[in-house]
């Protein structure tokens, strides 16, 4: 009996040391996944024939997003440019030799709370992952 | 007793295991974050044309405006300080080095084929443009393992 108890007790502890750190591979991917869309985003809105990341670019970009799993109400967008401001605006798209920046963050959700049983914190509520970048406009009037 | 030593060194070497594959993994992202924004800075580099010799009707980039983009974007791209050491808090931790930074203008035949055997890099550019190649490292976890660093190689031309 003590024996079979010891069994259950080390295989559960095996099982759970092997596979929790798999979870920070979904982090891993998360990230480079936000990263390929503000790549895509900005090699688009940097083109010759935007110059700008308008609304709905943005709400294209969620949709595409959701389809691996984030929630689309909790991305955040965040487009500027070199000059401080415009970059969103299609009517005033940004001319040549003007960067576009853009921000996309993401909260960590539940995602690092299994670290708590190692006693390692995971990151509070009020931080994201984020990937950003910056390209310089095309666009000739 | 043996058995819980056992047990020990196995958690030992399946974690590190793990560190390991995430290491790489971060690595590779790294790696891509690094060539794009190589990309960005040659390609920032490249829209810089001289507004002087293009009233004499000649297509040319302008050499100094163009390394002051190509530096501003890298820093920007790659969360650099001025002298392309990475800023506190960020991923890296050696400075990137510019081993080449090389304005093809108007003073050769279109299309030109620039060639680099040192860095074996070869690129065939049909209007002026610009060829940038930096060095990167990325700060592994374990260091017994060998380094990981990358000659990254980008090129851009003007865009008109």
């Amino acid at each position: 009996m003590k024996q079979l108890l010891v069994f259950i007790l080390f295989a559960a502890m095996f099982c759970w040391l092997m596979f929790s750190p798999v979870y920070k591979h979904v982090l891993v991917i998360r990230q480079a996944l936000l990263q390929q869309e503000v790549d895509y985003l900005l090699e688009v809105g940097a083109s010759g024939r935007y110059g700008y990341i308008g609304e709905a670019m943005v709400a294209e970009s969620r949709e595409r997003l959701s389809g691996y799993g984030f929630q689309p109400g909790k991305l955040e967008y965040d487009i500027s440019s070199t000059e401080g401001t415009g970059g969103t605006d299609a009517s005033m798209p940004l001319p040549r030799g003007v960067g576009l920046k853009l921000t996309i963050r993401y909260p960590y959700e539940q995602l690092l709370n299994i670290d708590r049983l190692i006693g390692v914190e995971p990151p509070d509520a009020h931080s994201r992952m984020a990937a950003s970048g910056m390209k310089m406009s095309e666009y000739v009037p | 007793m043996h058995k819980l030593v056992f047990g020990v060194l196995m958690i030992v070497i399946w974690w590190m295991l793990h560190a390991m594959q995430i290491d790489e993994e971060i690595a590779i992202g790294t790696l891509y974050e690094g060539k794009r924004a190589i990309n960005r800075a040659a390609h920032a580099a490249a829209q810089q044309l001289d507004r002087n010799k293009l009233e004499q009707g000649i297509v040319s980039i302008d050499e100094a405006k163009a390394s002051a983009a190509a530096l501003s974007y890298l820093q920007a791209n790659l969360r650099l300080q001025e002298d392309l050491a990475p800023q506190p808090g960020s991923l890296l931790r050696d400075p990137v080095e510019i081993r080449v930074f090389r304005i093809i203008n108007e003073d050769v035949q279109f299309p030109y084929t620039y060639i680099n055997t040192e860095y074996d890099f070869q690129v065939t550019l049909d209007r002026p443009g610009v060829v940038l190649i930096a060095h990167m490292a990325y700060p592994r976890l374990f260091r017994a393992l060998p380094p990981i660093e990358w000659e990254l190689k980008g090129a851009a031309e003007l865009v008109f």
